[in-house]
């Protein structure tokens, strides 16, 4: 049932290109090209081959697969279902045909915003957000985005004076070096004996020492008051420095770094609309513990762990110092910024806060622009 | 299946290396399309290894970069051999050559220090594979230069001019995810996230690496490993850790798994005493048989 490799597969290859970039996977023009030259070095008659295929060209990251995966079904039929990739899209507006829907809520949306790629011709614009979706980027822009400009620029400011610091920061331990530093003449000496004259002049240096930063955002409905305030602060330091990842949780966690990359602070909140549960319950041990389960590998000792949260957990607080432990066992340092800290009559004493209180390195407040601005001095592994 | 991608399995299992579709795949589209493959997974997952032997599949040698903070294009790329020239400077004192000629001499290949980079362009013969290994330890900055050069194939020293590649290497990349790659390298690159094995393949991996071990203490060995990660381990063990111990069982000549045997050995798979604790309760609680099914 296979056919060859012609126009029919061509248009559809670059449809369901644009079908994943709808979806927020990173596929241009230049990755359509790869796909359909990976579709000729592989067998077309063999479904779960060109799966993995198109797999390595068009997704690249591990938690795209799921995405991947649910739009490669979407697109090309399912396993069992005759067809397969030479005719698994029935329809010619690409849309699936229809006991699909029942399994993907969003077919329907995905299908029209579909329509409009086609009209759109190739490779051309940004990708148009889901239909479905763009309600709630106009509710994100709301809450948020009535933020003064001198605010904004303050916060901006205030996040690169961080970057800077984060940077520059030279340990006083020396390391040999190439080029710069002094000149260490014990190692010039010993040079010249296997060499016979000091031609070569040994230097060493201060070595720099680079911080990497992991913030971990709540963003539940107690945090409301100053979730705005603390995602313009993430997104400035996100854009500043290389070295930052950055997760939101409210019953459970979620990465946003890529989201929070980008030139303008409106697109940002376009993108994070995308993330779900704002304003939810709050589950602070089992999202700190579903962090130190799954990207434990962005933890080690030049690593400066953040939460951010005011210590309002529902669930066990034995979950919370377990997964807290397990955090401060392999990052530099734990830091708990608290909004509440900065009342003068708050007392840390909540179930959440008692049990998290003795694995945290800093306990700061987090109120307002001087509290985060305390905070630089912290920010040493 | 692709004749193509069936021959490169049977040749990566010749090489003992356990495959499976998703690696065979990458692997053949990324010398087909001649792309660079970014391989990610856990630590121990046989990442590095899929360069070694994708170099003995094509029958070619390997160079290897090892990443690490602070890495310079005179580590990665090249470097003037300084000593050689300062004594070739020496030597010449007397003779009644231009200061241009001599600065051309000095400046010349066989003063050049080739790096891996370079070497991996300039090689002679058969295109070798260039292995990047642990790129997300390498700063930014080295990053962007790496794109640079795996999107040209091509080097500009200031005193000699531009090299060009005489052949593409079999780019391999590998990284352990300690800090997130940009968007702009894993776009130049094919995809290939390599996850803990499953039962099966564990086994098979087992028989192919442990020669000492039987059928049934291999299987109950990846049993353990499977059940192992599913729980919530400070670390998780990876399949370096499963063939350390499955070489410990065999040089006890174990041929099946009992709780003294495993609470004895346990240091070969866990590497945290809390890990270790929580497990020997467990054994201690007469539950290695939960340990066992799958």
């Amino acid at each position: 049932m296979s056919t060859t490799p012609g126009a029919d597969l061509l248009t559809r290859t670059v449809r369901f290109c644009r079908f994943l970039r709808a979806r927020g996977l990173l596929v241009t023009a230049a990755e359509s090209r790869d796909a359909l030259r990976a579709l000729e070095a592989v067998d077309l008659g063999d479904r779960a081959e060109v799966h993995l295929a198109l797999r390595t060209v068009l997704a690249s990251r591990p938690e795209e697969f799921p995405t991947f995966d649910a739009a490669f079904e979407l697109f090309w039929g399912r396993p069992g279902r005759p067809g397969g990739p030479a005719d698994g899209v029935a329809q010619e507006d690409g849309a699936p045909a229809g006991p699909l829907e029942a399994h993907f809520p969003r077919a329907k949306d995905a299908a029209l915003d579909f329509a409009q790629w086609a009209e759109r011709g190739d490779g051309e614009g940004e990708p148009v957000g889901l239909p479905g979706v763009s309600d709630l980027d106009a509710l994100m822009e709301k809450d948020f985005s009535a933020f003064e400009a001198a605010e904004l620029a303050e916060v901006e400011r205030l996040a690169a004076q961080i970057a800077r610091r984060l940077a520059t920061r030279r340990s006083r331990r020396l390391r040999p070096s190439r080029r710069r530093g002094r000149v260490d003449l014990r190692r010039t000496v010993r040079l010249s004996l296997t060499r016979g004259e000091p031609v070569e002049l040994a230097r060493r240096e201060r070595k720099i020492q680079k911080t990497k930063l992991v913030v971990l955002c709540d963003v539940s409905g107690s945090m409301d008051l100053y979730s705005r305030l603390l995602i313009q602060f993430l997104f400035a330091l996100q854009n500043q420095l290389g070295r930052m990842e950055t997760f939101v949780f409210s019953t459970r966690l979620q990465r946003i770094t890529e989201e929070l990359r980008g030139a303008s602070y409106r697109s940002v909140l376009g993108r994070l609309g995308h993330v779900h549960e704002w304003s939810g319950g709050t589950k602070i041990g089992e999202s700190l513990g579903a962090f130190a389960l799954e990207w434990r590998h962005l933890l080690d000792r030049d690593t400066v762990v953040i939460v951010l949260s005011d210590g309002w957990d529902t669930g066990e607080p034995a979950v919370l110092s377990a997964a807290l432990l397990a955090i401060r066992r392999r990052a530099g340092k734990v830091i708990w910024l608290n909004p509440l800290l900065g009342s003068p009559d708050y007392q840390p004493l909540t179930q959440g806060m008692v049990a998290a209180l003795p694995h945290i390195d800093a306990f700061l407040p987090a109120h307002n622009l001087d509290s985060l601005r305390a905070l630089v001095r912290h920010l040493k592994p | 299946m692709r004749e193509e991608i069936r021959k490169i399995q049977a040749l990566m299992e010749g090489a003992h290396y356990v495959t499976d579709p998703a690696i065979s795949t990458a692997v053949h589209l990324a010398t087909t399309l001649q792309k660079p493959l970014l391989v990610e997974g856990h630590a121990g997952v046989g990442k590095t290894e899929i360069a070694k032997v994708l170099a003995r599949v094509l029958g070619t040698n390997l160079i290897r970069l090892q990443c690490y903070e602070g890495l310079d294009t005179a580590t990665a790329l090249y470097e003037w051999n300084y000593p050689k020239q300062i004594l070739r400077i020496r030597l010449e004192e007397r003779e009644e050559r231009s200061v241009a000629a001599k600065e051309a001499d000095i400046f010349s290949e066989p003063f050049l220090l080739k790096r891996p980079l370079l070497q991996a362009i300039t090689q002679d013969g058969q295109a070798p594979v260039l292995l990047v290994d642990e790129i997300d330890r390498a700063d930014l900055e080295f990053e962007s230069f790496l794109l640079e050069v795996l999107s040209d194939f091509q080097v500009t020293i200031p005193e000699i001019g531009t090299i060009a590649a005489t052949h593409r290497p079999s780019v391999v990349l590998t990284s352990n995810r300690s800090r997130d790659l940009s968007d702009a390298l894993r776009r130049r690159c094919l995809y290939l996230w390599i996850d803990y094995p499953s039962f099966e393949k564990e086994v098979r991996i087992l028989r192919t690496k442990v020669p000492g071990v039987n059928e049934r203490l291999a299987n109950q060995i990846a049993r353990v490993m499977q059940s192992l990660r599913r729980r919530q381990l400070l670390k998780v063990p990876g399949v370096a850790e499963t063939l350390d111990w499955a070489a410990a069982l065999a040089a006890l000549h174990a041929d099946h798994l009992d709780a003294e045997l495993v609470r004895e050995t346990l240091g070969c798979v866990l590497k945290e005493v809390d890990d270790v604790k929580r497990v020997e309760a467990d054994l201690g609680a007469g539950r290695l048989s939960e340990l066992l099914e799958s």
